[in-house]
């Protein structure tokens, strides 16, 4: 009951936002820029892994959001909307220039996420990421999207515009791949 | 170990995977964004930009403009293939070598005299295009005895000429993304990559000057586009191999201020990216 009274809250609120936006109010726009950006960066960042990409891909998803939002009519959220055109951006650009993440990266400012220190093996580190680069670009969306990020089924459905149950299965084939990509580590994983 | 546990490790262990930085950097993006914005002409919300809606009154919307010029030109070359069929049309062939590069070719008029130079295309005021992009696009139609057909291909085409030139441009805009990329990703002690980028980034200037001088390059934010981008491929042409690494700094810094990149990829039509 709660929950649903706060949804439809927050749906007021971003119809208002969205108004704004539309009337020109810049700090409307800033306002929105502020509640999306840190998601739709790193999610662009997990896709892109090159911080200049994932700048790049996050200032073409509001360029090109500031220029329709005119178009949202609120039937999906703004966040799944701007997620959308994000991944569509992201997407693109990265089968467009063929860009692999670039392993050089420093793996270990990596290690920092959120509150969470990860003590992975680096060996572990390096043949999971292999592993997760080598999933088709459907299982590696999903997986990043549900495992890393922690967006929901729903979430991820209406961002990649797929089912729930296909968001769901792309998760199960992507964990899959990936346990038998790891089972040297633990070989009762793939039993 | 179980199913859990096994999601539960490969979630943590993920996290190191292409991790983020813990600092979101807000205000560099959005300073970039203001810049790119303001250098564009300004949307009207729920309608269309004054361009846009212009651009409709005429034809649609640049999709159909993109379209058209598909059919147009896939109509001309089953015209071409029909015609060069038929055993009396050979008399009809002009002797010319298909030009290597550049890739953007326009051909002169048919009255024009065979006088412009191999490998020199040149852009003729009122001339009909013929597109021919090298990577994307629809190559020119040389025949086996390296004969191009010079009237009826350019029959056909002329009903979309400026279609013709939108196609071009929005492949262009694509391949040069795909430059400015890769050359700002490539590794520093790649000199075997350079050596390719610069030969590419050669190949694109010559095609973004012939752009910029054609009717593509009125678009109020087209051209301003064009010229950064000419600036920026002439730095990169005119790096040598022991060029020094402030050379490529400052091609970075170009790129960085003027938003090259994200201008470019706003720039281009959806259907065009990822072609």
């Amino acid at each position: 009951m709660e929950s649903a009274a706060y949804e439809s809250r927050s749906s007021v609120n971003e119809l208002q936002l969205v108004t704004r936006v539309v009337a020109g109010d810049a700090a409307a726009e800033r306002e929105l820029y502020e509640t999306h950006v840190d998601r739709i960066y790193r999610l662009a960042f997990r896709l892109a892994g090159d911080d200049e990409l994932a700048r790049d891909f996050t200032q073409a998803t509001f360029i090109r959001a500031f220029e329709k939002i005119g178009s949202f009519r609120g039937e999906s959220s703004l966040s799944t909307w701007l997620h959308s055109i994000g991944m569509s951006v992201a997407l693109n650009g990265l089968r467009k220039t063929k860009r692999l993440r670039n392993r050089e990266a420093p793996i270990e400012e990596g290690l920092m996420v959120g509150s969470t220190r990860i003590e992975a093996e680096p060996d572990l580190k390096e043949r999971l990421a292999k592993a997760i680069d080598s999933l088709s670009e459907k299982y590696r969306m999903v997986f990043l999207m549900h495992d890393v990020e922690g967006y929901t089924h729903e979430e991820i459905s209406g961002t990649l515009r797929i089912p729930v149950g296909t968001s769901k299965s792309h998760l199960f084939q992507a964990r899959s791949k990936l346990r038998v990509a790891l089972a040297d580590y633990a070989p009762e994983w793939v039993s | 170990m179980t199913e859990d546990k096994f999601e539960g490790f490969l979630g943590k262990a993920a996290q190191s995977y292409n991790a983020p930085p813990a600092r979101t950097p807000r205000e560099e993006m959005w300073q970039a964004i203001q810049a790119t914005r303001a250098a564009r002409p300004r949307v009207v919300y729920g309608g269309a930009s004054l361009l846009r809606a212009a651009s409709e009154n005429q034809f649609g919307s640049r999709v159909w403009w993109a379209a058209a010029a598909a059919v147009v030109l896939v109509a001309s070359g089953i015209g071409i293939g029909r015609w060069s069929a038929s055993p009396d049309s050979t008399s009809q062939t002009t002797a010319a070598t298909p030009r290597p590069a550049p890739a953007l070719t326009v051909s002169p008029p048919e009255s024009m005299p065979d006088d412009v130079g191999e490998g020199e295309p040149a852009l003729v005021a009122g001339g009909r295009p013929r597109v021919a992009p090298s990577r994307t696009g629809i190559e020119g139609s040389p025949t086996p005895e390296g004969r191009v057909r010079s009237s009826g291909s350019v029959a056909a085409a002329g009903s979309a000429p400026i279609s013709a030139y939108q196609l071009t441009a929005a492949n262009h805009l694509s391949d040069a993304e795909a430059l400015l990329t890769s050359f700002r990703t490539r590794s520093a002690a790649d000199q075997h990559l350079d050596a390719q980028l610069t030969a590419w980034a050669r190949e694109l200037l010559s095609n973004t000057r012939l752009l910029l001088d054609s009717p593509v390059a009125v678009d109020p934010q087209r051209r301003p586009l064009l010229r950064d981008l000419e600036l920026l491929l002439v730095q990169i042409v005119q790096l040598s191999p022991g060029s020094t690494p402030q050379d490529r700094e400052i091609i970075e810094r170009t790129l960085k201020q003027d938003h090259v990149l994200t201008r470019l990829r706003t720039a281009i039509p959806a259907g065009q990216r990822g072609s």
